[in-house]
């Protein structure tokens, strides 16, 4: 119902716009809706398909009232024997935190420094050579390709299984790359290139220029874009925590492979805090840093400012004489800026000793001949060292994962693939369905009353704030292990992210053509649906299907921790040391997400 | 490579044509003497903009030979073109500041050409460098901004700093590309004089192209006028009344390029 919403506007003009002229046939040959054109069908039918692919994901994984009102007994069950939370010592919890911290910061700092290059060879605007354009986007598509997961089972392989943080590091920040590197590339050439062009005639290098105009000009995205990658790796360092990478995750996995259901639940609670706590603090450096940038209206700190009274009155600086100072005083306000730098920086550091706690231990014992057994309070397992001996195993370390073979279970791991497609397809079909309505409420100017459009964005930032995996994991312990768990917690993902999209779009339209059927005469819902929806149709088309690309790479990493699909079979290749398996499963899954990308690249195309 | 000449700017038969069916100048030949203030006159894609870019090696002519300051631009390898460029200041339509860099570091980053290496931030840059942008910052008359946003000052503002930034290159020759086409007639007036003032104190040979006649005949000494990359108009702005200037936006007929195309510097125009 609400997709078809979607497509209806593709292939016919809407009957609420079109009616009231429809009455005679006046014009020559009487036609008064136009024929359907090839590139209108293709887009339908494909919609079509997605949505037949939706409804039939829904009924085939039994996700129905029924199998929710079963569960509710077994809620209150797990609520018994869950409660009262059991919270690890405190050190231990400090432990878990820091870890996953330090790594998710250094991972998204290695993201950074890799992207950066790599968009500037990408980017038109500062790279001449195709050649060279090509092969930086092609790295960049190859990096968001192979999922995080895949990376950390490969690093997890080469430094061996105590090196937990190391192989989070580089493979949250390799797959990080693909995001990043993109934006970065797209931030470059949208971004005015006067400036450069400035330059290169006042006879600039190209490394001039690219430092001189074209990096002070793309910081703020650059900034932005890896605070929101800071939080999207974050929960993903979480998950990755099931196939041995150290942090929170770990803890969780541990807690979950012995049933202990308090400490599943109370680290779960601290996720979900961490989570929104990263969101506020991110929020407040982008500001920081930025200078004036607006918070999303769909964040933790947006809610947070609402709730605040007023932001106080805007400061005044009062600018001393000058004279002939050539380097800017150090008023309020670069002190500030100057602190935040500063502040990250130290953070950047002290994630890299904490990581390398150790080994820092090891290189000071060295020095003195001090024994240093027993300092070791919080071990990082990694050394400097081993990453380039690791690198040396590279090559007989990638044989035992060659050829890919099928363990004599192609079926299997065929038939969970689809699972896997279908939890997608579901997740995305019933996500899609909240999130229209939600999100066009949360638009203010569709929402009857501000103060709906204000419950709904209330309603969008508690949802967006949970992480599916914990979500997840809840789902799982009522419902037992199996799609239906991971539908709804990736449903319930998608919805969060989409209604933002939606009312976004929304918000983006143009209002004058809503004034024009209102002076016309039109009704509320005549106009929703005539200009509103007509305008913003592409562009919530895309963002679903975007979702559906998201959602199945998340349904592959949610199997592994139970909820159904063929990241339980991965998961028992990995136990079982079939790496072979392993990469084949992975093969089956990056052509998926090719496929999935190539459908939803060429559907953005046709409804351009 | 270099060649000494009496004239700054040369051109002999150049065209230059885009793929896939644009050309943009054809067969124009011009000369232009050390000090003289020269407007190219025409509507937009008349190829003024372009002809601007091929005399610093923006763009290299398909056909024709462009000489600057004696260097052939189009043969020219990329540190010979590199010094040429910091010879030659350059003013844009749209300014062409870094918005989220102070002023006075905006108007520095016009003397990279002859620093080493990239600077990130003020104090990347020597000493020198600095006060001499200040200084140039104290001609237009924004000292007072240096440690603004360049984003924060008006658009008069952002093109005086332009202007600066230009300056801080010590150039020889000014081009400026439509420098006052985003103002208002009053920021107009005042960077027109300012870029007036300055080409006289430092003796510079300016290009400037602009569109409104007025304009072209208040302030160059000399005027080409383009039409469809053609020149159709070379004279001295004294020579020139409003109606012939007009003529070259008019469907009449393509006036011929004016005889004397080699007597460069001319008399002194009414400023």
């Amino acid at each position: 119902m609400a997709v078809q919403t979607d497509e209806r506007p593709q292939t016919t003009p809407t009957p609420d716009a079109g009616s009231g002229a429809g009455t005679a046939a006046a014009s020559s040959d009487g036609r008064t809706l136009p024929k359907p054109s090839p590139r209108g069908i293709t887009v339908a039918v494909v919609l079509g398909l997605f949505l037949a692919g939706g409804i039939w994901s829904v009924i085939d994984l039994r996700i129905n009232f029924a199998s929710l009102m079963d569960s509710w007994a077994n809620t209150q069950n797990f609520m018994g024997r869950a409660l009262p939370l059991d919270f690890p010592a405190w050190d231990e919890l400090l432990r878990g935190t820091l870890t996953t911290l330090s790594i998710v910061l250094l991972a998204t700092l290695l993201a950074v420094l890799i992207s950066i290059p790599c968009a500037l060879m990408a980017a038109r605007t500062t790279c001449r050579s195709a050649a060279l354009r090509t092969s930086s986007r092609v790295f960049i598509v190859i990096m968001r390709a192979i999922p995080e997961l895949i990376l950390a089972l490969f690093f997890l392989r080469i430094y061996g299984f105590g090196a937990g943080a190391i192989a989070g590091i580089l493979a949250l920040g390799l797959h990080s790359v693909g995001m990043l590197g993109k934006m970065y590339a797209d931030a470059i050439e949208d971004h005015d290139d006067g400036p450069r062009q400035a330059q290169e005639t006042a006879g600039a290098k190209r490394i001039q220029q690219i430092f001189g105009s074209v990096m002070p000009g793309i910081t703020p995205a650059v900034i932005a874009h890896a605070l929101h990658r800071f939080d999207i790796n974050l929960r993903a360092s979480v998950i990755l925590g099931w196939v041995g990478v150290a942090g929170l995750g770990a803890d969780l996995r541990a807690a979950q492979g012995v049933g202990n259901y308090p400490r599943l639940l109370a680290l779960g609670l601290i996720v979900l805090l961490l989570c929104i706590l990263v969101e506020i603090i991110s929020g407040r450096l982008r500001m920081k840093l930025l200078g004036r940038a607006e918070p999303s209206r769909f964040g933790v700190l947006w809610a947070w400012q609402k709730l605040r009274s007023r932001w106080s009155g805007e400061r005044l600086e009062t600018r001393p004489s000058l004279g002939s100072r050539t380097i800017p005083p150090w008023d309020g306000a670069r002190i500030a800026r100057f602190s935040h730098i500063g502040l990250t920086l130290a953070l950047i550091l002290a994630s890299v000793v904490y990581i390398e706690w150790s080994a820092l231990l090891a290189l000071l014992a060295s020095w003195t001949d001090a024994d240093v057994s027993s300092w070791e309070v919080f071990t990082g397992e990694f050394h400097v060292a081993a990453f380039f001996t690791g690198l040396v195993d590279l090559p007989e370390e990638s044989q035992r994962w060659f050829p890919p073979h099928d363990g004599d279970i192609q079926s299997t791991i065929f038939a969970q693939i689809l699972v896997t497609i279908q939890i997608a397809l579901a997740a995305t079909f019933l996500g899609a369905l909240l999130a229209l309505p939600v999100g066009a409420l949360a638009a203010r100017n569709v929402a009857p009353r501000p103060g709906l459009a204000q419950f709904f964005r209330m309603v969008i930032v508690v949802t967006r704030g949970v992480p599916e995996l914990i979500l997840a994991l809840l789902l799982i312990i009522i419902m037992g292990l199996g799609a239906v768990a991971g539908t709804l917690a990736l449903a319930l993902g998608a919805m969060g992210l989409l209604s933002k999209l939606v009312a976004d779009s929304i918000e983006d339209t143009d209002v004058r053509i809503q004034d024009a059927l209102v002076t016309g005469g039109a009704g509320r819902a005549q106009v929703f649906f005539a200009a509103t929806m007509r305008q913003s149709a592409p562009a919530v088309v895309s963002h679903v299907l975007y979702q559906l690309d998201v959602n199945f790479r998340s349904a592959t990493l949610l199997g592994i921790v139970g909820a159904g699909g063929i990241g339980y079979q991965l998961e028992m290749a990995r136990r079982t040391l079939q790496w072979e398996v392993v990469t084949y499963i992975l093969i089956c899954v990056v052509a998926v997400v090719l496929l999935i990308e190539a459908v939803s690249v060429f559907m953005r195309r046709l409804m351009r | 490579m270099s060649v000494p000449t009496d004239y700054d700017l040369s051109l002999r038969d150049v065209l230059k044509f885009f793929p896939p069916s644009t050309t943009a100048v054809k067969d124009v030949s011009l000369d232009v003497g050390p000090g003289t203030f020269t407007v190219l006159l025409g509507l937009s894609g008349s190829g003024k903009s372009t002809l601007l870019r091929l005399l610093n090696g923006l763009h290299t002519p398909t056909e024709g030979e462009v000489r600057v300051l004696g260097t052939d631009v189009a043969q020219a390898g990329r540190s010979e073109l590199r010094r040429l460029r910091r010879d030659i200041g350059m003013v844009f339509q749209q300014f062409h500041l870094v918005g989220s860099m102070s002023t006075l570091e905006n108007v520095c980053t016009g003397a990279l050409g002859s620093l080493r290496g990239p600077r990130v931030g003020l104090f990347s840059y020597p000493k020198s460098v600095r006060q001499r942008a200040l200084e140039q910052l104290e001609r237009v008359g924004l000292a007072d901004h240096r440690f603004q946003r360049a984003d924060t000052l008006s658009g008069g503002q952002q093109q005086r700093v332009a202007v600066a930034r230009a300056l801080v290159q010590r150039p020889r020759i000014l081009l400026a590309d439509e420098p006052v086409a985003s103002l208002d007639p009053e920021s107009s007036n005042q960077v027109m004089s300012l870029i007036a003032r300055i080409a006289r104190e430092d003796s510079l040979t300016v290009v400037c192209s602009l569109h409104q006649v007025e304009l072209a005949l208040q302030w160059g000494d000399r005027v080409f006028g383009l039409r469809h990359g053609e020149l159709v108009l070379d004279d001295s702005s004294c020579n020139i009344t409003h109606e012939r200037a007009m003529s070259i936006y008019g469907n009449s007929a393509v006036l011929p390029a004016a005889a004397g195309a080699g007597a460069a510097a001319t008399s002194g125009a009414a400023l």
